[in-house]
């Protein structure tokens, strides 16, 4: 792993177990400033366009296996995210959030690709500029249907609320649709990503310190257990990569689908 | 001798309202779902607006545990 | 060796402007790319699929109108000639009717001439044979007178005149019954 690298056990008569941590994400150059993260979004931006482009290659009625393959993720997004949360204007979305769940999805399972190992988002700066493309996106449909006063209107207005719960609440609704919503969206999966990386850290290069470096026979023995949850919680991973590209995804459609209605 | 930051205790203890807080809003969809399948896309949208609402807490104490060092 | 690090660089929440910039060139390329080719090609294939499931629907409908459409149309046709048949049927009757009254008219027509025929011809007949009946009677009472009268008749005077006597009695008689023909007979 490269990331062992970066986080050599420290020299000298057996210092004890140095748990994974932040430094661990800092990763080296690989030529310029190029690092990991910045070929993999790359690859991630490949990959995407190859499955989609093979898969729509020659699309007929009824459709071959891969045909089906790419018409099932994108029917995912479109029907199941996409019709359901924004209403009967969805088609115009359609392509971005497909684009969106794919790319984000790829980047997230390269954390539990063998040699790759790293979720690409464990880094904020793509959560950042996607929750800021989202941002942007969603004020920018919401001012353009309904003017700045309107718009106002309907991110922080609710409907039916007495007054004096209106003097708090407009602040937080302000607060949580327009200022917090970027923020939470990109941290919650760069959130996610980053734990989900570290876990799988604990659990494999622990399992290698006691292998390896404990120079005790208990821990050498007992450190196919820590393996084996490692290999568990690899899957637990994948499960909560694909959750995340689809509640970004489903959380984007919403917000495009909140602007869009025509009261709160 | 365990050495680290508080700022992630800090954290673990405000995931735990979020936590119920997402709890709820899921068990409320599920149930909402069980019952009238038909609203399944409807309260799907509600349900993840809740749970991005809730969950915004914890993102919250995530980012203050690394942010206030 | 990595705590050395500052804490500003070690803060996971800090970008990496490198990844940013990258990111988004590859994001942006990417969705361009699948806006303009697999997207569309989805969208087409969703909708001919549509198209096809719909029409074939649409097509269904429309034969079924059409089948409707000619079982009026035959059940018009039949009933038509159903009234039609029975109009025939009718006029038919009718027409028998009239053929059978103007036969039986001829018939009797014609049995009243054959009996008059028939009636004239007995009259015919019977005047013939009273015509003959006479002629032989002349003859037959000749015949008769001589016979009863006979052998005194044996000399000529008496016999001729007798004769005369005779004739010019059955003269007189004709004459008589040219004058009152009913009593001829005696």
């Amino acid at each position: 792993m490269t990331i062992l690298a970066t986080a050599p056990p420290p020299p000298g008569p057996n210092p004890g177990f140095e748990s994974p941590g932040v430094a661990d994400f800092q990763l080296p150059p690989i030529f310029g400033p190029v690092t990991k993260p910045v070929l993999e979004l790359v690859l991630a931006a490949i990959i995407v366009y190859a499955f989609f482009a093979y898969t729509a290659r020659r699309p007929q009625l009824v459709p071959s296996k891969s045909q089906f393959l790419g018409e099932s993720l994108h029917g995912i997004v479109r029907n199941s995210i996409a019709r359901d949360n924004i209403g009967p204007e969805f088609l115009k979305y359609v392509p971005f959030l497909t684009t969106l769940f794919a790319f984000i999805l790829v980047n997230n399972l390269f954390g539990i690709v063998p040699f790759i190992q790293f979720p690409t988002f464990a880094h904020p700066g793509m959560p950042y500029a996607l929750a800021g493309i989202v941002w942007l996106m969603y004020n920018f449909i919401g001012l353009r249907k309904h003017g700045f006063v309107g718009y106002m209107r309907v991110s922080t207005w609710p409907p039916d609320v007495p007054w004096w719960v209106r003097i708090v609440l407009t602040p937080i609704e302000f607060l949580s649709n327009i200022l917090l919503r970027p923020v939470t969206l990109s941290l919650r999966l760069f959130g996610n990503m980053f734990a989900g990386h570290l876990l799988l850290l604990v659990f494999i290069l622990g399992g290698e310190y006691m292998l390896l470096h404990s120079q005790s026979v208990f821990l050498a023995v007992l450190s196919p257990a820590a393996f084996g949850l490692g290999i568990v919680f690899t899957f637990f991973e994948a499960f909560v990569q694909v959750v995340q590209a689809y509640i970004f995804t489903i959380l984007t459609a919403s917000y495009i689908g909140a602007v869009l209605a025509d009261d709160h | 001798m365990v050495t680290g930051n508080l700022n992630v205790i800090g954290y673990g203890l405000s995931a735990i309202g979020p936590g119920i807080g997402v709890g709820i809003v899921f068990a409320a969809f599920i149930n909402g779902v069980a019952r009238q399948p038909e609203a399944r896309g409807q309260l799907q949208g509600i349900a993840f607006i809740g749970f991005a609402l809730s969950e915004a807490l914890a993102i919250l104490g995530l980012v203050l545990a690394f942010a206030l060092q | 060796m990595t705590h050395i690090i500052a804490a500003e660089e070690l803060n996971p929440l800090t970008p990496h402007p490198v990844e940013i910039i990258v990111g988004l060139i590859a994001f942006g390329l990417l969705y361009l790319l699948l806006r303009r080719t697999a997207f569309p090609q989805f969208e087409r294939v969703y909708a001919d699929r549509k198209d096809k499931i719909e029409g074939g629907l649409k097509r269904a409908e429309e034969a079924q109108q059409q089948a409707d459409d000619l079982k009026r149309q035959y059940e018009e046709q039949l009933a038509g000639l159903r009234a039609e048949a029975a109009r025939i049927r009718d006029d038919a009757r009718a027409e028998g009717q009239q053929i059978k009254a103007e036969l039986r008219a001829q018939a009797e027509e014609e049995a009243a001439r054959i009996r008059q025929r028939g009636e004239e011809q007995i009259a015919a007949q019977r005047e013939q044979v009273v015509r003959q009946l006479r002629g032989e009677i002349g003859g037959l009472s000749v015949q008769l007178a001589e016979r009863i009268i006979g052998d005194s008749l044996a000399d000529d005077a008496r016999r001729s005149s007798t004769v005369d006597a005779f004739l010019s009695e059955l003269d007189g008689l004709a004459e008589r019954r040219e004058a009152t023909p009913a009593s001829g007979a005696s």
